[in-house]
């Protein structure tokens, strides 16, 4: 097919796409007759069902199309970077040292009337903190020494110190994080997110999701899942080894002139059932298999690090060809330069709870340190110089903390220095896309057990980045089982106070 | 000029005419309709605020006895037959705006507020909404057109006439062959069947088809792909670790079921309590493991009741959403905000299910236990002789026993640990080591039967009453080499001991030094009487039989059993759906808006299945009519297939979905094959599926019917016909989850061993309803073409159109491989002739000829595919997959079978 005639398609596919909007509008509009039998999918709900915006944003013929926020937000991208097992807050950011003194006694029982726990049985010891802390930066932010380099950065940093969450386990504290329920079924941020703004970048995905450390989330892919939203706008997951996206390599023998020859005539072909049909769907059709054919250039292209100077691969420690979590760092710089909305990094391995060295707050988890501080201060400084900073938003987050206890399991002392799941109080941080740097919110009591002030969420966080990318998380809503649901369920509030 | 003119005239004077009869035919029955005109009007304007949520003021409008009651003012909002004295009607032309209703929010028209004052005046009355009324007998249509084939055209004639429109003639044989065999059987007919159609000339041909494509066994296995969908049927529990389940005697129970057109009122009474129907045989057990389909939490330290409780309400959820069409789940926090269910009737539904056995075990305790055929055989014998020495009642709890052990209680009830702890979901017990188990009832119970596991020798285990300084009640010694390390199940007599009791368990081994070793693991116990019939000839073997079978090698799958009279666990309500305050105690009920339970009906899960499936249950057929017409025709007639009530969207044609449920029920028996008939034998459903600008603008969705059905087809539908149309796809039925081709790293399950193994042989081309289901990676193409991860019921596929799906079809190894295959079919069967090569792949896909443009198109593919492999022979092999029998000429063909796999008239169906 000829160049001229794919550009006849396109246009066609393209006016086909505006036809769909237009009769989405009209719906909307609430004009009577055949097209009010549809409005009720479009308003409805438990709650605030008549309000303009629980209108569905989903629009089947173009569903990633790029959408403006609901006002203007300060950021236009967001780059999540979830420690998957709970890294210790008491040997990174929260700094306890009356925790110090109480080191090795038994654990008062006031502290655990009531309390259950993941691993802890009977009576514990308590466990000072196992890392030496240091003022940071002109903020004076507390950090740790398992941190050098983010030390460096720390005055762009807003940290929360007194985030909390009612689950103890892995896979519902991490669901409930993502997606705002600890049960499965619900979407998840970048889902919503996506949904909310469509992607700027029309050859590669919206929601991009990368993984380290060995193994997924606990939570599994539900946590980039759509839910009930369309499937469309689930995370596509990019793997650093074998193909970065699913299936987008050709099969061995076949060049691209090859596969665009394959593309041509398929669409061809297509192109002759629809003037046979005259279904728009088909025109759809051909437009993704074009998308298709330019993510097939353009994902490996992103993907690919190679080409990064060496001066980067020294920022980051990066090693091109390796599946890293330095590697899935620059990766996220790469891809919110090229225009995607949302990219979700899990690195698993924080579980430290002392069952072996890798698992010891004074080993393991100083080794783990090392191989993310390097890379997660550089992907600050990095956006910083590219002026990427202030529009995309950088998250440290985690499913819960680590208990101020040593853990005992079974009731037995441990090989190593543990600590079991703690979901009272923990810490998280933000960075970049309108969040105020050098600031702390929040406060837990002497030795990080409990909050005594600025408690915040789940719900909390996830509102707050929804704020940042310009959405009244009580306002992005899709209606699924008769009611309208959004990320925030029924509750979190933006936090203001780290806010610039 | 005059002739329009006078044309134009009469056409009004026929409008008015027609006004006039309209408005005179009113006059007998212009009261207000409480459903079409009031309800509307409360859901969108007032219900936010004064509903099963909020009750602003004390006023709600959700039930008429709330509507009427006292406000906060201490007086009545509506006073039937007096608007003039009704609060409502005031408040709604109020002129002080804090007064004024809606607050703050635009006021309602003149219309809308006419339609309250004369509602109120006409004395309030409350309708019912349409779904929740029984189905009765609609009247057909009687039109007399040449296009209506059936009951069902006289329904969309009716309304095509409304609208102004014409049906479309039948579609051409070939489309009608391929549509209705992917409707019916999920892939293409069979060849024998595909010729025998399509030379058949006669009137009858379609039906004769059809009729072929019902007695297919593919049936079964196209229809058990939806409902796994309900079922959320997968091969693993879910949740962190997302460890295997053996679960698919149920997706087989499910394909032998459709098969056999088991009629629908029983195939879901076996499914809802197949275990509490008289003498449960496996296939009734193997039928319950639908609600076993929920999830189970592995991960440690997880709190196993909270987890119970999760799944028991997931089971009345998708009881409602799947079966019920209705959203019940709203109900878990409040009053149903618009449908009229209190809050505290979804805790006295939930608790038809909060007393199965179940407890989110790990090994998912209760499981059928299923024999070998020799254990089988004794099983028999023993129960018989059960039953003829002792009693038939005897002989069933003892089946149950063995089939099931049940009941027993699981060891992760014990509390009060020392020196132990719980370990995965049994009691571990240390040296001196205690737990407790509270509240045994020990009435007649002078026997203990106890599963559990020891590595030590020396052991002993010691049995004590009420306290560790108790009675002692027994010491069980316990022996390792006897053992070998694996699970043991012991008998120990007891002393008589009536009451209810805690029973303490203490570990004690002299000869261990250290306190630290784990010396006992138990499982589960089970407190009883002692054998029966002793002295009666052959009791010796009898009771040798039962200590065989009970610790016989089985195969077993999770089932439902229910909690005996001494298990029995009290329903709360949850208030506002938090499990941790509980609300007051509730019986088993069904709401009080629909049927009343039949009169015969026990207050259990049996007698739920029996109100369910009472053709007097308003929606039970609805729903299942109403997505059988979405699997043929795109959209239900009623699209929300899982909110059939007042907030869902309206049915389009709400008679015709009455008369087919009604047929359903009355006419057919339940029989789906005969309702699908009904469906695909209608003109309807055999229209051209062309649309004319015209007609897109006006009907996009078609939602009217005046063309066939265009949608595109499922996952399960894409790769059936893919592997069918190669000729590799296996005919193979039944049996364990297969792992067909997946690319490396899709697994990586936390804390699991479990790795995706690629089946062997024919295995590798089953049919996507045999493919491993895994919730927490499920397979990827089929998530790509829309599938769920089934970690809850999935009511309904929204459909999307994505390049990732353009990327799966033109890129997988699996269509790589079914490329390949279809090329070397399309070579032997195509002659000699390029040409005639790709126009027989299209037909064998297609059953028609090919166009010049396609054909066009697939060869210049095909020209220059083949002047790249001409010079790389390197390249060609990859292609075909060949070393040395690849050539150029294969390679291209590959090309050009790859093409036609994705190619939007084989994705969709016309």
């Amino acid at each position: 097919m000829s160049d001229k005639q794919n550009q006849r398609l396109l246009k066609e596919a393209e006016h086909a796409v505006l036809q769909q909007y237009t009769r989405r509008h009209f719906l909307k509009d609430g004009a009577m007759g055949f097209g009010a039998l549809a409005l009720g999918s479009l308003l409805g709900g438990c709650f605030g069902k008549s309000s303009a915006s629980s209108q569905t944003l989903f629009d089947a013929s173009n569903p990633l199309v790029s959408r403006p926020p609901l006002f203007p937000g300060k950021a236009k991208s967001v780059i999540y970077i979830h420690m998957a097992g709970a890294p210790s807050q008491l040997e990174l950011f929260s700094y306890k040292p009356e925790l110090a003194k109480l080191d090795g006694l038994d654990c008062p029982q006031s502290l655990l009337e009531g309390k259950k726990f993941a691993f802890i049985r009977g009576v514990p010891k308590m466990l000072g903190p196992q890392a030496v802390f240091r003022q940071r930066g002109n903020s004076g932010l507390w950090l740790s020494d398992n941190l050098p380099h983010l030390a460096t950065v720390a005055d762009e940093i807003a940290m929360l110190n007194a985030v909390t969450t009612d689950q103890f386990n892995h896979a519902p504290a991490q669901l409930l994080m993502h997606t705002g329920s600890a049960r499965l079924g619900r979407p998840s941020i970048g889902a919503w997110v996506t949904y909310g703004m469509g992607t700027e970048n029309k050859n590669l995905p919206g929601f991009v999701v990368l993984t380290s450390g060995g193994n997924n989330p606990d939570a599994g892919k539900s946590v980039w899942g759509s839910g009930f939203l369309p499937s469309v706008y689930q995370g596509v997951q990019c793997r650093s080894e074998g193909d970065p996206v699913l299936f987008i390599k050709d099969p061995s023998g076949m060049d691209r002139d090859l596969r665009k020859a394959s593309i041509d005539a398929i669409n061809k072909v297509n192109h002759e059932q629809y003037t046979e049909y005259n279904d728009p769907e088909i025109l759809s059709r051909i437009s993704q298999y074009e998308m298709a054919y330019k993510m097939q250039i353009s994902v490996p292209d992103v993907m690919n690090i190679n080409d990064e100077p060496q001066y980067i691969h020294e920022m980051y420690g990066t090693q091109p060809g390796k599946t890293s979590f330095a590697n899935n760092v620059l990766l996220a710089r790469k891809l919110v330069e090229k225009g995607v909305r949302f990219v979700q990094l899990f690195d698993w391995g924080w579980d430290t709870h002392g069952d072996s060295a890798g698992n010891a707050v004074d080993i393991g988890l100083v080794n783990k340190c090392a191989k993310v501080d390097r890379p997660i201060t550089a992907l600050i400084l990095d956006l910083k110089q590219r002026g990427l900073l202030d529009e995309t938003l950088v998250i440290w987050g985690q499913e819960f903390g680590r208990t101020p206890m040593q853990e005992n399991r079974e009731g037995k002392k441990m090989p190593f220095k543990g600590r079991d799941h703690h979901s009272a109080a923990f810490n998280m941080w933000m960075a970049g896309g309108g969040i105020k740097g050098g600031t702390s919110y929040g406060e837990t009591d002497e030795i990080g057990y409990n909050i005594v002030s600025g408690k915040t969420e789940a719900y909390d966080i996830q509102a707050t980045i929804l704020n940042q990318l310009g959405f009244d998380h009580e306002k992005l809503t899709y209606e699924s089982q008769g009611r309208n649901f959004r990320l925030t369920d029924l509750s979190g509030k933006v936090i203001t106070d780290i806010l610039a | 000029m005059h002739f329009m003119m006078s044309k134009k005239i009469i056409s009004i004077l026929v409008l008015l005419v027609l006004g006039i009869v309209f408005t005179i035919s009113l006059i007998p029955d212009s009261r207000i309709d409480y459903s079409a005109q009031v309800k509307p009007i409360f859901n969108k304007k007032c219900i936010t605020c004064h509903g099963g949520v909020k009750q602003q003021g004390g006023f709600s409008l959700l039930f008429r006895d709330e509507a009427l009651a006292n406000t906060k003012s201490g007086k009545p909002a509506i006073i039937p037959g007096k608007p003039g004295e009704s609060e409502l009607i005031r408040r709604l032309t109020a002129t002080d705006p804090d007064e004024r209703m809606p607050y703050k929010h635009p006021a309602l028209s003149k219309e809308e507020i006419k339609i309250l004052k004369q509602w109120v005046k006409e004395g309030a009355v409350w309708g019912e909404h349409w779904s929740y009324v029984p189905v009765k007998q609609e009247k057909v249509p009687d039109y007399r057109d040449k296009w209506i084939s059936n009951d069902v055209d006289q329904f969309i004639y009716q309304k095509l006439k409304e609208e102004h429109l014409s049906p479309t003639v039948e579609a051409e044989k070939a489309i009608l062959l391929r549509r209705v065999s992917l409707d019916l059987t999920g892939m293409p007919a069979s060849a024998s069947f595909a010729t025998a159609f399509l030379k058949d000339s006669s009137h009858k041909a379609y039906e004769n088809l059809v009729d072929s494509l019902l007695g297919s066994s593919r049936y079964g296995e196209r229809w058990t792909s939806l409902w796994l969908d309900l079922a959320r049927y997968a091969d693993t529990k879910g949740y962190e670790k997302d460890g295997s389940r053996t679960i698919w005697k149920y997706r087989d129970w499910l394909i032998r079921a459709f098969n056999a057109d088991k009629p629908y009122n029983d195939f879901l009474m076996e499914q809802l309590a197949g275990d509490l129907m008289p003498d449960p045989d496996d296939a009734k057990y193997i039928a319950t493991s639908f609600h076993r389909n929920t999830m189970t939490n592995d991960e440690g330290g997880t709190d196993n009741e909270e987890f119970r409780t999760a799944a028991v309400l997931d089971r009345t959820n998708t009881t409602w959403g799947a079966l019920m069409g209705t959203t019940f789940n709203c109900v878990q926090c409040h009053s149903h905000p618009y449908d009229p269910f209190k809050h505290d009737e979804y805790y006295k539904f939930m608790a038809f299910f909060n007393n199965s056995r179940d407890e989110d075990h790990d090994l998912e305790y209760p499981l059928l236990r299923h024999y070998i055929p020799a254990d089988s055989l004794k099983l028999n014998q023993l129960v018989d002789w059960l039953t003829k020495n002792v009693s038939p009642e005897v002989g069933k709890n003892y089946y149950t026993f063995l089939k099931t052990w049940q009941p027993t209680i699981n060891a992760l009830q014990c509390d009060d640990y020392l020196n132990g702890a719980m370990l995965g979901c049994n009691a571990g017990l240390r040296n001196q080591g205690s737990c407790r188990l509270k509240n045994v009832n020990l009435n007649q119970k002078d026997q203990l039967i106890l599963r559990y596991y020891t590595s030590l020798n020396n052991g002993k285990c010691l049995i004590y009453l009420d306290s560790l300084k108790g009675q002692l009640l027994k010491t069980i010694p316990l022996i390792y080499h006897k053992t070998g390390g694996s699970w043991e199940i012991v008998t120990i007599d007891l002393p008589p001991v009536s009451g209810k009791h805690a029973i303490y368990f203490k570990y004690s081994n002299s000869t261990l030094k250290s306190f630290d070793e784990t010396g006992i693991q138990i499982d589960w116990l089970s407190f009883g009487g002692k054998f029966p019939g002793k002295g009666k000839a052959g009791f010796e073997l009898a009771l040798k039989s039962f200590n065989e079978l009970m610790e016989a090698p089985v195969e077993s799958i999770p089932v439902m059993v229910e909690n005996n009279t001494d298990q029995y666990r009290k329903t709360h309500v949850f208030v506002r759906g938090n499990r941790s305050v509980e609300g007051p105690e509730v019986t088993p009920d069904v709401p009080h808006i629909l049927n009343p339970m039949p009169e015969n009906a026990p207050r259990n899960r049996l007698g739920m299945a029996m109100w369910l499936t009472d053709p007097k249950n308003p929606l039970v057929a609805r729903t299942m009519v109403n997505r059988l017409w979405e699997q043929l025709f795109g959209y239900g007639l009623a699209e929300t297939l899982e909110d059939l009530g007042s907030q869902g969207i309206a049915p389009t044609h709400r008679e015709l979905l009455d008369h087919l449920s009604w047929q359903f029920m009355h006419d057919y028996n339940w029989s789906l094959k005969k309702v699908l008939k009904e469906m695909v034998m209608s003109a309807t459903y055999r229209q051209d599926s062309k649309v004319t600008a015209e007609l897109l603008k006006k009907d996009p969705n078609n939602r009217l019917y005046a063309r066939g059905p265009r949608v595109r087809l499922s996952s399960e539908q894409i790769r059936d016909q893919g592997l069918s149309v190669s000729n590799v796809l296996s005919s193979k039925m039944y049996g364990k989850s297969v792992m067909p081709f997946q690319p490396e790293g899709i697994w990586r399950s936390p804390y699991s061993g479990d790795i995706w193994k690629i089946s062997d042989g024919e295995d590798q081309f089953r049919r996507a309803v045999y493919t491993y289901w895994k919730r927490t990676a499920p397979y990827p193409s089929m998530m790509t073409f829309d599938g769920g991860a089934r970690e809850v019921c999935i009511t309904r596929r929204i459909r999307t159109n994505t390049p990732l799906q353009a990327l799966t079809t033109l890129n997988d190894s699996t269509y790589l491989v079914m490329a390949r295959y279809f090329a070397s079919r399309m070579n032997e069967l195509g002659g000699s002739e390029v040409n005639k090569k790709i126009a027989k792949g299209y037909e064998l896909m297609m059953y028609k000829p090919i166009s010049e443009g396609r054909l066009n198109a697939l060869k210049d593919l095909y020209d220059k595919s083949y002047a790249k492999f001409k010079s790389d022979s390197n390249g060609s092999a990859q292609m075909t997959g060949l070393k040395e029998k690849s050539n150029p000429e294969s390679a291209s063909l590959v090309m050009v079978a790859s093409a036609l796999l994705n190619m939007d008239e084989w994705l969709n169906k016309n």
